[in-house]
């Protein structure tokens, strides 16, 4: 037979539940902000068994069963590869987007210098001996030369920037894949305590591991044993349960210079080539940046080349065999040669030097004689370096339209994502209000039990 | 679907951000009235942009400097017709001290003005426009011509007179990328009619008239009129060429003007926007922003946190 102590006793567990319940209604408010976090909820249940009282089982309360998220472990799982996705897109566009150096209208860019040297010609053409025209025209050599510099430090420039984000991202990739590490340890270690599901690690991992994911392109796998591990691009182990691997970040001679990846796992060291922020980082650095310099590089050594060759074939104002205009300091090749193109110290001390004069049939003509320079014009349509200049610009202008492009649509596929978790995980303040309700009603009630059982004590004492 | 506080919030910031992105470019190009500013913008027109406004310079200057070349023919045009006007006057001098009216003394005083005629020619012939002799061939930096040589009798030395001192070369100048015109006429072919097919001499002529006054001898006088009279059709053919270079010139100027101008709209065409599609569009983004402010604003008011 039921009596009123069991009452009480129950009553006071009820209570105990009701007010798990409303903490973790406040719990969930007071995380309503934080990222990663999955809102949770209590299970209460009926405390069993219940007392059997004559033939008819009399219940005994409700007790807190235990405290879940709300996860889509289905759409978590497209997450990290649409993190990943995005951030590298983002990346990309961003770092192509802050070049400024081939914008078409930016005054004083190269396509300026290009069309000044050989308008510069144009006008020495028409009076090769006038003195303002020769020097105005070595001026615009020289302009053009650092017009070259200019561009090329420009993009180098920002490959640099590239190489110093990667840097600080790898620092903090590094930090993040041994915190994944040390939570796996965390969350085993409290698993197997028998305390539940620890919920809070869980969304701490979770958190990380999606940083992970839009840093590197992580994709995270779960084993048997309840950790999670994180696997590179190519297979590549960056945390394995409890185990965190390093990534590097090194000057790779095949990139002039700039940084590439290596990661450290198990005692092993692989170059690596990452996706995420990381890898839209280095694939608009040793992408489309790279072809700008090449492309830059190359035509201004095929220009020093094409307008050297017919310069030395000249004769300069004071009967002289021409020198090289442009000199390429110790560029050997292509390589460099927008960087070390300059002209001729001789021509920039002595405009005299520059040689306008053609030779026919072993003999020089007069000082108004411009075929030599006519023959330097005709180089503006055998190299085509407009032309060649045009196509590095919209080259460059194609990759950093479609990284936009990839970035929005991955913006896109990424934000879908992130709402449909939103929906399923997310803390509604509403929902949230409702259950501190139901909590707080609940408790009213089993407070007035507890009442009602104090007064039947009561009554039951007065009995004489 | 559940809808989250998250969820919210999210929406408010990428949609009201993406509408206030949309209106800042909006702005930019409603402001700017530029479409293509980074190459990513339309890669395919920043490229053309870029060779159309190489283009554009080259021709400026190729405009500018067939300008000069016309400006410089202009001189030396100039020069030959005060050449001629000298050489008429030579030929009247010649039809009339070759008559028989005429005293030594008046003759002698003809060959006085016959020298002063002829040392008039080459001064003009030596012109200088800017730091060169337009008369020179190539050789832009001393006098092409001799000046009037005297023996010790006075008469005209007509061998060590107007002494051709420039070369047979031409000057060409670019009047469109990668084609070239002659720039100048070749004064000792006009004069001497070096070069060129038989004709007269006209220093020589000259100076022939003059000795054959300071003589008196009548004859000799007559006798140069036919060569003068080619002489004078000698002049106007070299100016007919300097016209006709000048016109090839003045044309190149016009063509590269309007070739310039044709670029220069290509240009436009290319990068700049559309005035009223920018104005339009930027009406729309600053609808679409507000209406984004104030849904968001009205979004964030919907809680039961007022209400319990």
């Amino acid at each position: 037979m039921p009596d009123l102590f069991r009452v009480l006793t129950t009553g006071a567990n009820s209570l105990a539940a009701q007010t798990a319940a409303a903490a973790t209604a406040a719990h969930n408010l007071q995380n309503v902000n934080t990222a990663g976090y999955a809102r949770q909820r209590v299970n209460l249940e009926t405390t069993l068994p219940a007392e059997v009282v004559g033939d008819a089982f009399v219940g005994r309360g409700a007790l807190l069963g235990t405290v879940s998220q709300a996860r889509d472990r289905f759409l978590e799982a497209q997450l990290p590869a649409a993190f990943g996705n995005a951030a590298g897109s983002s990346a990309a566009a961003g770092v192509l987007a802050s070049v400024e150096v081939l914008d078409p209208e930016a005054r004083g860019g190269i396509s300026h210098a290009l069309a000044g040297f050989y308008a510069a010609l144009t006008q020495l053409s028409q009076n090769p001996s006038d003195p303002g025209l020769r020097q105005a025209a070595i001026g615009a050599a020289r302009t053009l030369a650092l017009s070259f510099h200019q561009t090329r430090a420009s993009l180098e420039d920002a490959r640099a920037g590239v190489d110093r984000r990667v840097a600080a991202d790898v620092d903090e990739a590094n930090g993040l894949a041994a915190h994944v590490a040390s939570l796996n340890e965390q969350i085993r270690a409290a698993r197997a305590g028998g305390g539940g599901e620890p919920n809070d690690l869980l969304d701490a991992r979770q958190k990380a591991v999606d940083r992970l994911a839009e840093l590197t392109g992580a994709i995270p796998v779960p084993t048997s044993e309840g950790d999670v591990s994180l696997f590179l691009a190519g297979g590549a182990a960056l945390v394995t349960s409890t185990q965190a691997g390093r990534l590097t970040a090194l000057p790779d001679p095949a990139q002039g210079g700039h940084v590439g990846l290596q990661l450290t796992s198990g005692g092993i060291t692989t170059a690596l080539t990452p996706g995420g922020e990381l890898g839209g980082l280095l694939s608009a650095s040793n992408g489309a940046l790279r072809a700008a310099v090449d492309g830059l590089d190359a035509l201004a050594w095929d220009l020093a080349a094409a307008v050297n060759s017919v310069h030395q074939a000249g004769v300069d104002l004071d009967g002289n065999a021409g020198l090289a205009l442009f000199t390429l300091g110790s560029a050997t090749g292509p390589v460099t040669a927008a960087r070390e193109i300059a002209v001729n110290e001789a021509l920039l001390a002595d405009p005299d030097r520059l040689a306008t004069r053609g030779v026919t049939g072993g003999v020089a003509g007069g000082a108004g004689d411009a075929s030599n320079v006519l023959a330097l014009l005709r180089t503006s349509s055998t190299l085509d370096p407009a032309a060649r200049l045009s196509r590095i610009t919209s080259d460059f202008g194609t990759a950093a339209r479609s990284a936009d492009a990839m970035a929005d649509a991955d913006a896109g596929l990424k934000q879908h994502l992130v709402t449909l978790r939103a929906s399923a995980s997310g803390v509604s303040t509403d929902e949230e209000l409702i259950e501190l309700q139901k909590a707080q009603k609940a408790y009213e009630a089993i407070a007035r039990v507890i009442t009602v059982t104090n007064q039947m004590f009561d009554t039951l004492l007065q009995i004489k | 679907m559940r809808v989250s506080d998250q969820m919210i919030f999210d929406r408010a910031m990428v949609d009201g951000g993406a509408a206030r992105t949309r209106l800042d470019e909006a702005t930019a190009r409603a402001s700017t009235g530029v479409r293509v500013v980074h190459p990513g913008d339309d890669p395919a027109a920043a490229g053309l942009v870029t060779a159309e406004r190489v283009r554009m310079q080259r021709l400026e200057a190729i405009a500018s400097a067939a300008g000069r070349a016309s400006d410089e023919l202009a001189a030396a045009d100039g020069a030959l017709s005060n050449v001629a006007n000298a050489l008429a006057r030579a030929s009247e001098l010649a039809v009339q001290l070759g008559s028989e009216p005429y005293s030594a003394a008046e003759r002698a005083a003809g060959a006085k003005e016959v020298q002063g005629l002829l040392a008039s020619i080459l001064s003009e012939l030596n012109v200088k426009v800017g730091n060169r002799y337009v008369f020179g061939g190539t050789s832009d930096g001393s006098a092409p011509f001799d000046g009037l040589v005297l023996d010790a009798a006075g008469n005209v030395d007509a061998a060590a007179t107007g002494v051709y001192r420039g070369d047979a070369n031409v000057r060409k100048v670019e009047i469109a990328p990668g084609v070239y015109q002659d720039a100048s006429v070749r004064a000792d072919v006009a004069l001497r009619g070096a070069g060129g097919p038989p004709a007269a001499d006209v220093i020589a002529t000259l100076a022939e008239l003059a000795n054959a006054l300071a003589a008196n001898d009548r004859a000799g006088a007559a006798a140069t009129l036919g060569r003068l009279d080619r002489s004078i059709t000698q002049l106007s053919t070299a100016r007919g060429q300097a016209g006709a270079i000048m016109n090839a010139l003045d044309t190149a100027v016009a063509a590269n003007d309007a070739a310039r101008d044709d670029a220069e709209k290509r240009i436009a065409t290319l990068a700049d926007a559309d005035v009223i599609q920018a104005a339009s569009e930027l009406a729309l983004a600053q609808h679409a922003l507000e209406a984004a402010l104030t849904a968001t604003a009205q979004s964030f008011k919907l809680s039961l946190l007022g209400k319990l």
